[in-house]
Protein backbone atom coordinates (compact mmCIF):
# COMPACT_ATOMS: atom_id res chain seq x y z
CA UNK A 1 0.00 0.00 0.00
CA UNK A 2 0.98 3.31 -0.56
CA UNK A 3 1.91 6.27 1.86
CA UNK A 4 -0.75 8.17 0.40
CA UNK A 5 -3.45 5.49 0.68
CA UNK A 6 -2.39 4.73 3.86
CA UNK A 7 -2.83 8.20 5.32
CA UNK A 8 -6.38 8.41 3.79
CA UNK A 9 -7.55 5.12 5.71
CA UNK A 10 -5.86 6.52 9.31
CA UNK A 11 -7.89 9.50 8.19
CA UNK A 12 -11.00 7.78 7.67
CA UNK A 13 -10.29 5.94 10.44
CA UNK A 14 -10.21 8.88 12.66
CA UNK A 15 -13.33 10.93 11.33
CA UNK A 16 -14.83 7.21 11.85
CA UNK A 17 -13.59 7.18 15.84
CA UNK A 18 -14.52 10.73 16.50
CA UNK A 19 -18.35 10.27 15.46
CA UNK A 20 -18.32 7.04 17.21
CA UNK A 21 -16.87 8.63 20.31
CA UNK A 22 -19.53 11.78 20.33
CA UNK A 23 -22.46 9.45 19.73
CA UNK A 24 -22.08 6.81 22.33
CA UNK A 25 -22.67 7.45 26.02
CA UNK A 26 -20.55 6.83 29.05
CA UNK A 27 -20.54 3.35 29.91
CA UNK A 28 -18.88 1.91 32.99
CA UNK A 29 -17.72 -2.13 32.99
CA UNK A 30 -19.29 -2.69 36.72
CA UNK A 31 -18.99 -6.36 37.34
CA UNK A 32 -15.65 -7.41 38.59
CA UNK A 33 -15.68 -10.82 36.69
CA UNK A 34 -16.28 -8.40 33.29
CA UNK A 35 -13.11 -6.45 33.88
CA UNK A 36 -10.85 -9.42 35.06
CA UNK A 37 -12.05 -11.09 31.57
CA UNK A 38 -11.22 -8.19 29.72
CA UNK A 39 -7.45 -8.03 30.93
CA UNK A 40 -7.14 -11.31 30.43
CA UNK A 41 -8.04 -11.42 26.82
CA UNK A 42 -5.45 -8.28 26.86
CA UNK A 43 -2.70 -10.55 27.92
CA UNK A 44 -3.48 -13.53 26.74
CA UNK A 45 -4.94 -13.55 23.29
CA UNK A 46 -2.53 -13.11 20.84
CA UNK A 47 -2.13 -14.41 17.34
CA UNK A 48 -2.61 -18.18 17.07
CA UNK A 49 -5.77 -17.70 18.86
CA UNK A 50 -6.99 -14.29 17.06
CA UNK A 51 -6.16 -16.89 13.94
CA UNK A 52 -8.36 -19.66 15.31
CA UNK A 53 -11.39 -17.50 16.39
CA UNK A 54 -11.23 -15.47 12.74
CA UNK A 55 -11.23 -19.60 11.57
CA UNK A 56 -14.24 -20.68 13.67
CA UNK A 57 -16.18 -17.72 12.86
CA UNK A 58 -15.07 -17.82 9.81
CA UNK A 59 -16.91 -21.20 9.53
CA UNK A 60 -20.00 -19.67 10.57
CA UNK A 61 -20.12 -17.14 7.99
CA UNK A 62 -18.66 -17.87 4.79
CA UNK A 63 -20.17 -20.85 3.75
CA UNK A 64 -23.37 -19.09 3.93
CA UNK A 65 -22.40 -16.35 1.99
CA UNK A 66 -21.36 -18.61 -0.86
CA UNK A 67 -24.69 -20.58 -0.68
CA UNK A 68 -26.60 -17.29 -0.86
CA UNK A 69 -24.59 -15.79 -3.80
CA UNK A 70 -27.70 -15.56 -6.09
CA UNK A 71 -25.31 -14.36 -8.92
CA UNK A 72 -24.25 -18.27 -9.85
CA UNK A 73 -26.26 -21.30 -10.60
CA UNK A 74 -26.77 -23.57 -7.76
CA UNK A 75 -23.91 -26.59 -8.50
CA UNK A 76 -21.42 -23.19 -8.43
CA UNK A 77 -22.68 -22.09 -4.86
CA UNK A 78 -22.37 -25.66 -3.15
CA UNK A 79 -19.15 -26.28 -4.52
CA UNK A 80 -18.28 -23.07 -4.08
CA UNK A 81 -19.16 -23.30 -0.50
CA UNK A 82 -17.54 -26.89 -0.01
CA UNK A 83 -14.20 -25.57 -1.38
CA UNK A 84 -14.63 -22.22 1.22
CA UNK A 85 -14.80 -25.31 3.98
CA UNK A 86 -12.04 -26.99 3.46
CA UNK A 87 -10.09 -23.17 2.59
CA UNK A 88 -11.06 -22.31 6.09
CA UNK A 89 -10.02 -25.76 7.86
CA UNK A 90 -6.53 -25.83 6.42
CA UNK A 91 -5.52 -22.85 6.77
CA UNK A 92 -6.73 -22.64 10.27
CA UNK A 93 -5.10 -25.97 11.06
CA UNK A 94 -1.77 -24.92 9.66
CA UNK A 95 -2.20 -20.85 10.56
CA UNK A 96 -2.53 -21.76 14.50
CA UNK A 97 -0.42 -24.69 14.98
CA UNK A 98 2.57 -22.68 12.68
CA UNK A 99 2.31 -19.03 15.06
CA UNK A 100 1.79 -20.89 18.68
CA UNK A 101 4.86 -23.59 17.13
CA UNK A 102 6.92 -20.46 16.25
CA UNK A 103 6.16 -18.26 19.71
CA UNK A 104 7.16 -20.96 21.23
CA UNK A 105 10.42 -21.33 19.63
CA UNK A 106 11.00 -17.37 20.03
CA UNK A 107 10.50 -17.80 23.75
CA UNK A 108 13.43 -20.60 23.78
CA UNK A 109 15.53 -18.51 23.23
CA UNK A 110 14.68 -15.05 24.02
CA UNK A 111 15.31 -15.46 28.19
CA UNK A 112 16.17 -12.46 29.64
CA UNK A 113 19.18 -12.55 32.01
CA UNK A 114 17.85 -13.02 35.31
CA UNK A 115 16.78 -16.39 33.66
CA UNK A 116 20.30 -17.58 32.85
CA UNK A 117 21.51 -19.47 35.81
CA UNK A 118 23.07 -22.63 35.54
CA UNK A 119 21.67 -22.35 31.69
CA UNK A 120 23.75 -24.06 29.00
CA UNK A 121 25.05 -21.77 25.94
CA UNK A 122 23.63 -18.72 27.59
CA UNK A 123 24.11 -16.97 23.96
CA UNK A 124 22.08 -18.83 21.90
CA UNK A 125 19.16 -18.75 24.55
CA UNK A 126 19.30 -14.83 24.53
CA UNK A 127 19.71 -15.08 20.68
CA UNK A 128 16.11 -13.35 20.24
CA UNK A 129 16.11 -11.38 23.57
CA UNK A 130 16.55 -7.22 22.26
CA UNK A 131 19.39 -5.31 23.77
CA UNK A 132 16.73 -3.26 26.12
CA UNK A 133 15.69 -6.26 27.75
CA UNK A 134 19.41 -7.38 28.22
CA UNK A 135 20.47 -4.18 29.56
CA UNK A 136 17.62 -4.28 32.18
CA UNK A 137 15.51 -1.45 30.53
CA UNK A 138 12.73 -4.32 29.42
CA UNK A 139 11.32 -6.72 31.88
CA UNK A 140 8.23 -7.73 30.36
CA UNK A 141 8.95 -9.24 27.02
CA UNK A 142 5.50 -11.48 26.62
CA UNK A 143 3.94 -8.98 23.75
CA UNK A 144 7.72 -8.93 22.16
CA UNK A 145 8.14 -12.73 22.09
CA UNK A 146 4.48 -13.09 20.32
CA UNK A 147 5.20 -10.10 18.11
CA UNK A 148 8.59 -11.85 17.14
CA UNK A 149 6.85 -15.33 16.81
CA UNK A 150 4.03 -14.29 14.96
CA UNK A 151 6.47 -12.60 12.08
CA UNK A 152 8.35 -15.45 11.64
CA UNK A 153 5.34 -17.38 11.69
CA UNK A 154 4.38 -15.14 8.57
CA UNK A 155 7.38 -16.09 6.37
CA UNK A 156 7.17 -19.92 7.50
CA UNK A 157 3.51 -19.90 5.88
CA UNK A 158 4.68 -18.10 2.76
CA UNK A 159 5.92 -21.69 1.71
CA UNK A 160 3.63 -23.66 4.01
CA UNK A 161 0.92 -22.28 2.29
CA UNK A 162 2.02 -24.02 -0.97
CA UNK A 163 3.17 -27.36 0.59
CA UNK A 164 0.66 -28.00 3.25
CA UNK A 165 -2.56 -25.46 2.63
CA UNK A 166 -2.88 -26.06 -0.95
CA UNK A 167 -2.99 -29.73 -1.23
CA UNK A 168 -4.67 -29.87 1.98
CA UNK A 169 -7.35 -27.46 0.58
CA UNK A 170 -7.93 -29.42 -2.22
CA UNK A 171 -7.85 -32.99 -0.88
CA UNK A 172 -10.33 -31.87 1.42
CA UNK A 173 -12.10 -29.87 -0.88
CA UNK A 174 -12.60 -33.42 -3.69
CA UNK A 175 -14.05 -35.10 -0.22
CA UNK A 176 -17.03 -32.66 0.44
CA UNK A 177 -17.17 -32.49 -3.63
CA UNK A 178 -17.83 -36.02 -3.49
CA UNK A 179 -20.32 -35.97 -0.51
CA UNK A 180 -22.49 -33.36 -1.86
CA UNK A 181 -22.31 -35.71 -5.32
CA UNK A 182 -23.12 -39.10 -3.64
CA UNK A 183 -26.50 -36.50 -1.82
CA UNK A 184 -27.46 -35.43 -4.96
CA UNK A 185 -27.31 -39.01 -6.96
CA UNK A 186 -29.41 -40.34 -3.38
CA UNK A 187 -31.94 -37.23 -4.36
CA UNK A 188 -32.64 -38.37 -7.71
CA UNK A 189 -32.81 -42.01 -6.91
CA UNK A 190 -35.45 -41.66 -4.20
CA UNK A 191 -36.97 -39.21 -7.02
CA UNK A 192 -37.59 -41.76 -9.38
CA UNK A 193 -38.83 -43.94 -7.18
CA UNK A 194 -41.38 -41.58 -5.74
CA UNK A 195 -42.68 -41.29 -9.38
CA UNK A 196 -42.06 -45.01 -10.26
CA UNK A 197 -44.23 -45.91 -7.38
CA UNK A 198 -47.04 -43.02 -8.01
CA UNK A 199 -47.50 -44.07 -11.38
CA UNK A 200 -48.19 -48.01 -10.21
CA UNK B 1 25.99 -2.25 8.41
CA UNK B 2 27.20 -5.91 9.40
CA UNK B 3 24.37 -8.46 10.01
CA UNK B 4 24.51 -8.61 13.59
CA UNK B 5 24.05 -4.86 13.90
CA UNK B 6 21.10 -5.31 11.28
CA UNK B 7 19.73 -7.98 13.25
CA UNK B 8 20.06 -6.52 16.51
CA UNK B 9 18.41 -3.41 15.00
CA UNK B 10 15.40 -5.65 13.84
CA UNK B 11 14.89 -6.82 17.29
CA UNK B 12 14.60 -3.25 18.59
CA UNK B 13 12.46 -2.04 16.29
CA UNK B 14 9.81 -5.41 17.05
CA UNK B 15 10.29 -4.45 20.67
CA UNK B 16 9.55 -0.98 20.73
CA UNK B 17 6.25 -0.85 18.21
CA UNK B 18 5.08 -4.19 19.62
CA UNK B 19 6.45 -4.66 23.10
CA UNK B 20 3.10 -3.73 24.98
CA UNK B 21 0.89 -3.46 22.01
CA UNK B 22 -0.99 -6.60 21.24
CA UNK B 23 -4.40 -4.78 19.09
CA UNK B 24 -1.10 -2.71 17.09
CA UNK B 25 0.85 -6.18 16.06
CA UNK B 26 -2.33 -7.93 14.86
CA UNK B 27 -3.33 -5.53 12.12
CA UNK B 28 0.10 -5.00 11.23
CA UNK B 29 0.80 -8.70 10.59
CA UNK B 30 -2.38 -9.29 9.70
CA UNK B 31 -1.57 -7.31 6.33
CA UNK B 32 1.87 -8.42 5.94
CA UNK B 33 0.39 -11.63 5.69
CA UNK B 34 -2.78 -10.74 3.09
CA UNK B 35 0.74 -9.48 0.92
CA UNK B 36 2.82 -12.34 1.27
CA UNK B 37 -0.51 -14.37 0.37
CA UNK B 38 -0.99 -12.55 -2.58
CA UNK B 39 2.88 -12.41 -3.72
CA UNK B 40 2.79 -16.02 -3.43
CA UNK B 41 -0.13 -16.06 -5.81
CA UNK B 42 1.17 -13.20 -8.03
CA UNK B 43 4.82 -15.95 -8.16
CA UNK B 44 2.90 -18.39 -8.84
CA UNK B 45 1.70 -17.35 -11.93
CA UNK B 46 4.61 -15.19 -13.08
CA UNK B 47 6.91 -18.65 -12.76
CA UNK B 48 4.32 -20.98 -13.98
CA UNK B 49 5.66 -22.27 -17.75
CA UNK B 50 1.82 -23.65 -18.44
CA UNK B 51 -0.17 -20.60 -18.15
CA UNK B 52 0.56 -18.61 -22.24
CA UNK B 53 2.19 -15.12 -21.92
CA UNK B 54 -1.21 -13.35 -23.14
CA UNK B 55 -3.25 -15.03 -20.33
CA UNK B 56 -0.98 -13.94 -17.50
CA UNK B 57 -1.19 -10.31 -18.76
CA UNK B 58 -4.85 -10.46 -17.96
CA UNK B 59 -4.27 -12.66 -14.56
CA UNK B 60 -1.40 -10.76 -13.48
CA UNK B 61 -3.54 -7.49 -13.00
CA UNK B 62 -6.54 -9.53 -12.11
CA UNK B 63 -4.53 -11.06 -8.86
CA UNK B 64 -2.89 -7.79 -7.48
CA UNK B 65 -6.53 -6.41 -8.11
CA UNK B 66 -7.51 -8.80 -5.49
CA UNK B 67 -4.68 -8.52 -3.14
CA UNK B 68 -5.78 -5.17 -2.99
CA UNK B 69 -9.56 -5.50 -2.32
CA UNK B 70 -8.29 -7.97 0.36
CA UNK B 71 -5.60 -5.40 1.91
CA UNK B 72 -7.32 -2.36 1.80
CA UNK B 73 -10.72 -4.15 3.34
CA UNK B 74 -8.95 -5.56 6.07
CA UNK B 75 -6.45 -2.61 6.71
CA UNK B 76 -9.04 0.18 6.82
CA UNK B 77 -12.05 -2.03 8.66
CA UNK B 78 -9.50 -3.48 11.76
CA UNK B 79 -7.63 -0.60 12.04
CA UNK B 80 -11.29 1.49 12.69
CA UNK B 81 -12.25 -0.93 14.97
CA UNK B 82 -8.81 -0.71 17.04
CA UNK B 83 -8.77 2.85 16.59
CA UNK B 84 -11.97 3.63 18.28
CA UNK B 85 -12.20 0.72 20.62
CA UNK B 86 -8.55 2.39 22.08
CA UNK B 87 -10.22 5.76 22.05
CA UNK B 88 -13.20 4.43 23.77
CA UNK B 89 -10.84 3.91 26.63
CA UNK B 90 -8.64 7.09 26.31
CA UNK B 91 -11.53 9.78 25.87
CA UNK B 92 -13.18 7.70 29.35
CA UNK B 93 -15.92 6.93 27.87
CA UNK B 94 -15.38 3.05 28.69
CA UNK B 95 -13.69 2.82 32.10
CA UNK B 96 -13.61 -0.37 34.62
CA UNK B 97 -15.24 0.25 37.57
CA UNK B 98 -11.84 0.86 39.85
CA UNK B 99 -10.70 3.33 37.86
CA UNK B 100 -14.32 5.69 37.41
CA UNK B 101 -14.33 5.43 41.27
CA UNK B 102 -10.87 6.48 41.48
CA UNK B 103 -11.24 9.83 39.45
CA UNK B 104 -14.57 10.44 40.88
CA UNK B 105 -13.05 10.20 44.35
CA UNK B 106 -10.06 12.47 42.86
CA UNK B 107 -12.66 14.74 41.92
CA UNK B 108 -11.05 14.17 38.19
CA UNK B 109 -14.45 13.02 36.42
CA UNK B 110 -14.56 16.54 34.89
CA UNK B 111 -11.59 16.51 32.74
CA UNK B 112 -12.76 12.97 30.88
CA UNK B 113 -15.82 11.78 29.28
CA UNK B 114 -15.84 13.80 25.42
CA UNK B 115 -14.37 13.20 22.29
CA UNK B 116 -11.20 15.70 22.48
CA UNK B 117 -10.58 14.64 26.21
CA UNK B 118 -7.19 11.88 27.51
CA UNK B 119 -7.60 10.35 30.43
CA UNK B 120 -3.57 9.62 30.74
CA UNK B 121 -3.42 13.38 30.58
CA UNK B 122 -5.91 13.97 34.18
CA UNK B 123 -3.20 12.58 36.50
CA UNK B 124 -4.16 9.18 37.09
CA UNK B 125 -2.02 7.38 40.17
CA UNK B 126 0.56 4.43 39.45
CA UNK B 127 -1.71 2.00 40.18
CA UNK B 128 -5.00 3.28 38.40
CA UNK B 129 -2.54 3.77 34.88
CA UNK B 130 -1.48 0.26 35.69
CA UNK B 131 -5.42 -1.08 35.33
CA UNK B 132 -6.67 1.03 32.64
CA UNK B 133 -3.90 -0.19 31.10
CA UNK B 134 -4.67 -3.58 31.20
CA UNK B 135 -8.69 -2.68 30.97
CA UNK B 136 -7.09 -0.76 27.52
CA UNK B 137 -5.58 -4.07 26.10
CA UNK B 138 -8.02 -6.20 26.09
CA UNK B 139 -10.54 -3.69 24.86
CA UNK B 140 -8.17 -3.12 21.97
CA UNK B 141 -7.59 -6.94 21.63
CA UNK B 142 -11.27 -7.17 21.28
CA UNK B 143 -12.17 -4.41 18.99
CA UNK B 144 -9.29 -5.55 16.90
CA UNK B 145 -10.48 -9.54 16.64
CA UNK B 146 -13.81 -8.46 15.91
CA UNK B 147 -12.52 -6.23 12.98
CA UNK B 148 -10.90 -8.61 11.51
CA UNK B 149 -14.02 -10.87 11.69
CA UNK B 150 -16.19 -8.78 10.11
CA UNK B 151 -13.48 -7.84 7.40
CA UNK B 152 -12.04 -11.25 6.85
CA UNK B 153 -15.46 -13.42 6.96
CA UNK B 154 -18.33 -10.71 5.73
CA UNK B 155 -17.07 -7.91 3.92
CA UNK B 156 -14.55 -9.82 1.96
CA UNK B 157 -15.79 -12.48 0.52
CA UNK B 158 -19.41 -10.55 -0.33
CA UNK B 159 -17.46 -7.47 -2.05
CA UNK B 160 -14.55 -11.21 -3.71
CA UNK B 161 -18.41 -12.56 -4.63
CA UNK B 162 -19.74 -9.27 -6.06
CA UNK B 163 -16.57 -8.70 -8.49
CA UNK B 164 -15.79 -12.59 -9.63
CA UNK B 165 -19.99 -12.61 -10.61
CA UNK B 166 -19.03 -9.07 -12.70
CA UNK B 167 -16.52 -10.82 -14.32
CA UNK B 168 -17.79 -13.89 -15.08
CA UNK B 169 -20.47 -11.89 -16.68
CA UNK B 170 -18.26 -9.61 -18.76
CA UNK B 171 -16.10 -12.68 -20.01
CA UNK B 172 -19.40 -14.21 -21.47
CA UNK B 173 -20.60 -11.03 -22.94
CA UNK B 174 -17.16 -10.33 -24.19
CA UNK B 175 -17.57 -14.20 -26.02
CA UNK B 176 -20.74 -13.26 -27.19
CA UNK B 177 -20.20 -10.21 -28.95
CA UNK B 178 -16.52 -11.63 -30.29
CA UNK B 179 -14.36 -8.94 -29.14
CA UNK B 180 -12.10 -11.46 -26.97
CA UNK B 181 -9.64 -14.19 -27.84
CA UNK B 182 -10.89 -17.67 -26.84
CA UNK B 183 -8.08 -18.92 -24.56
CA UNK B 184 -9.10 -15.51 -22.42
CA UNK B 185 -12.41 -15.83 -22.33
CA UNK B 186 -12.11 -19.96 -21.22
CA UNK B 187 -10.47 -18.20 -17.88
CA UNK B 188 -13.50 -15.90 -16.66
CA UNK B 189 -16.40 -17.31 -17.96
CA UNK B 190 -16.09 -21.52 -17.32
CA UNK B 191 -18.60 -22.29 -14.71
CA UNK B 192 -15.48 -23.12 -12.15
CA UNK B 193 -14.05 -20.04 -11.76
CA UNK B 194 -15.86 -19.79 -8.38
CA UNK B 195 -13.88 -22.44 -7.04
CA UNK B 196 -10.40 -22.45 -8.82
CA UNK B 197 -9.33 -19.72 -10.50
CA UNK B 198 -7.79 -20.17 -13.58
CA UNK B 199 -4.29 -19.46 -12.96
CA UNK B 200 -4.57 -22.11 -10.12
CA UNK B 201 -6.69 -25.00 -11.62
CA UNK B 202 -3.46 -24.85 -14.42
CA UNK B 203 -1.96 -24.58 -11.43
CA UNK B 204 -2.94 -27.36 -9.15
CA UNK B 205 -3.14 -24.94 -6.47
CA UNK B 206 -6.19 -23.09 -4.92
CA UNK B 207 -6.05 -19.16 -4.73
CA UNK B 208 -7.18 -16.85 -1.32
CA UNK B 209 -5.17 -18.80 1.55
CA UNK B 210 -5.14 -16.48 3.77
CA UNK B 211 -1.92 -17.01 6.32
Amino acid sequence: MTNLSINSINGAARSVTGAVIRAVPEVTVNYKRANKTIAWIGKKISSPQNRLILGVSALLSQPFIDLNNRKVDEDTRKISAARTVAKIIAGTLTGVAIRAGCIKAIDAFSKLPAQLKNVKNPKLKTLFTPEAALNGVLKDLTHYKKALGTIISLVVMTFTNFLIDAPLTKFLTNKFVDKIHEKDKAKVVKLQTNKEVAHE
Amino acid sequence: MSKSSLFNGFKTLVAKHYGSNTGKMLIHTGVIGWILSSAAQVAAIVINDKIPKEQKMYLIPQEIADAAVNIVSFYAITQTFSSVAKRLVTSGKLLPKSVKDWMSVKGLLGKIGNSTSDIYKAGLSASAKKRLDMFKEGIDVIGTTAGSILSCNIVTPIVRNEIAANRQKTGIAKLNSGTESVSNINSVSHKREFIARPSMQNFTNSSYLKI
